[in-house]
């Protein structure tokens, strides 16, 4: 009995661990200064809605980042053209978290974004693949 | 006898050889299935996903029917225009789903482009061809003072309604009192600050707070005509109801629906010709703006399109974040991150594919009399005359390939959803 509810209790912990990286999936940036994830107001992501995003920024070591300047750019690699809008930070709303206004992807496929974040002029970008 | 048998034989498999290619070319095809992805696909162009009528904040009198009846009388009213023959159905005619069948509006003048349809244009974000506007009461003012459309000023807008007991009733049961416009000393008979030269020194000789006075009745009366438009919407198509059908499994009625080259011209649409890239969404359009190579009107400079309109669109006083707009808030996300670039360098809006069958010739100057036209176009994906055409490699669809793909376009024309008496004249 102990062992079969041992096993349910780790099989739950483990789905909810999936759930959780799933959700909170996180990119370093090229040179590794920062680690950033991301929430979309925007929940499944769809195209031709324009929405905000919220990054967090953290250091590698999980230490919030704060007093950083955010800026996106991107496009869609295999179409050979950029963001339909052009998305700027509009909030630093505290613990590493920066709000990004502006978001619109018109098209179905594979995107790609780069966010550049910078921290008194020590600047690293990340690369995010998304599929929608 | 070896030589005979052997000519016999070259005969016999050169015929089988030759049979075989003429059946590949042109045999029967028969479509393949669906896969998961693809119904989701088609899921997401029916028009049964149509999100309700957005609402515009910054038309207060968006949803107020006194608004819609007042716009609709306008709509259709010739005295809006300088000679008095023009009204916005000369070119918007409702038995044309909203269009003229022109290469480009002819008002006074010729106009700069085609002329688009109304229809569904409350779920744009832009309008014209280049998006220089914002919202469909900003764009109904600009015709109103083009010399080449109903060649007015806005002073004259406003004095029609003022003059016009019936309109000046309505107006001022939705907005309030409305000046006085016939002292001519404060109001000249024509002025506007964008319309011909006269005008526009006469504008510039009234004092600002009369100025004023008149944008507000002449932006008033583009709301009034968006509170009309806004109601005009596209109606179930045959392909949303085979839509319907073959998500639900019901191949039966799916294949009552629609032909097997209906279907294949479907599956093109939405694969090796590459449609749904930009005619994504229950309208089929993304409302974005791409350069796809269309040649320029013959004897003219290429258009720049959307590097022109998106600067023309922050420069409006008339668009979402300006002094005209009723949102207090000034929540105008789409105005406020705009982009600009290169990329925009020829780039014109897509328009919907709803209604098609209904709206030729296509194209921002009609430069393709028939769909046949147009297809053939994008399957040669040319080299843009400026920019960069974004459909970078021919689609190599063959000639059979493209009448299936007309014959899948053709079945998204249907009757509008509006009332019907907003499809005619008004009665009074």
């Amino acid at each position: 009995m102990y062992r079969r509810l041992l096993l349910v209790a780790s099989i739950a912990l483990t789905m909810t661990t999936i759930a959780l990286a799933e959700q909170n999936e996180s990119w370093l940036t090229r040179s590794g200064y920062y680690r950033i994830s991301y929430r979309s107001d925007l929940e499944p992501l769809a195209i031709n809605r324009i929405h905000s995003w919220t990054f967090h920024v953290e250091t590698p070591d999980g230490k919030p980042v704060t007093g950083a300047v955010i800026s996106v750019t991107g496009g869609m690699p295999l179409h050979n053209h950029g963001l339909p809008t052009d998305p700027a930070m509009t909030a630093e709303t505290g613990d590493g978290n920066y709000v990004v206004e502006g978001f619109r992807f018109h098209m179905n496929g594979a995107w790609e974004l780069f966010v550049t974040v910078d921290v008194d002029g020590k600047r690293d970008t990340a690369v995010l693949a998304l599929t929608l | 006898m070896t030589r005979k048998k052997s000519t016999t034989t070259v005969i016999a498999v050169t015929a089988a050889a030759l049979l075989a290619a003429g059946w590949w070319l042109f045999g029967p095809r028969y479509p393949a299935d669906w896969s998961d992805a693809d119904l989701a696909l088609l899921r997401s162009l029916s028009i049964d996903s149509l999100p309700p009528l957005p609402a515009d904040p910054t038309n207060a009198v968006a949803d107020n029917p006194i608004a819609a009846r007042l716009g609709h009388r306008l709509f259709f009213d010739t005295r809006l225009s300088a000679n008095g023959a023009v009204s916005c159905a000369s070119c918007h005619q409702p038995e044309r789903r909203f269009t003229d069948g022109l290469p480009r509006g002819r008002g006074i003048g010729l106009s700069g482009r085609n002329t688009r349809s109304i229809v569904g244009t409350a779920y744009s974000p832009w309008l014209y061809w280049d998006g220089r506007k914002d919202s469909q009461w900003s764009q109904a003012l600009a015709p109103l003072e083009d010399p080449a459309e109903h060649g007015n000023s806005r002073l004259q807008v406003a004095r029609l309604i003022s003059e016009d007991p019936g309109y000046r009733q309505a107006y001022e049961s939705l907005f309030g009192a409305l000046p006085d416009f016939g002292d001519r000393t404060r109001f000249p008979d024509r002025a506007s600050p964008i319309a011909a030269a006269e005008a526009r020194s006469a504008w510039q000789a009234m004092s600002t707070a009369d100025q004023k006075l008149v944008n507000v009745a002449f932006s008033n009366v583009g709301k009034v005509l968006a509170a009309y438009e806004r109601r005009i919407l596209p109606g179930p198509a045959r392909f949303d109801a085979y839509v319907r059908a073959i998500t639900a499994g019901d191949k039966t009625t799916a294949q009552n629906v629609f032909s097997d080259e209906e279907v294949l011209g479907l599956q093109l649409f939405m694969h090796q010709a590459r449609c749904t890239e930009c005619h994504n969404g229950p309208l089929l359009t993304n409302n974005e703006f791409h350069n796809t190579g269309v040649l320029s009107s013959p004897g003219e400079l290429p258009d720049r399109g959307r590097i022109n309109g998106v600067r023309l669109v922050r420069d409006d006083p008339f668009n979402c974040l300006g002094d005209f707009a009723d949102d207090a808030a000034r929540n105008c996300p789409e105005l406020t991150y705009a982009r600009s670039g290169v990329e925009l360098i020829g780039a014109t809006r897509t328009p919907s594919l709803r209604n098609l069958g209904g709206t030729a010739p296509y194209s921002h100057k009609g430069q393709s009399a028939t769909l046949a036209d147009l297809l053939k176009l994008y399957n040669r994906a040319p080299l843009a005359m400026i920019g960069h055409n974004e459909v970078e490699k021919p689609l190599g669809l063959s000639r059979r390939e493209l009448k299936w793909l007309e014959a899948f376009l053709n079945t998204l024309d249907a009757p509008l959803a509006a009332e019907p008496e907003w499809l005619t004249p008004p009665a009074n």
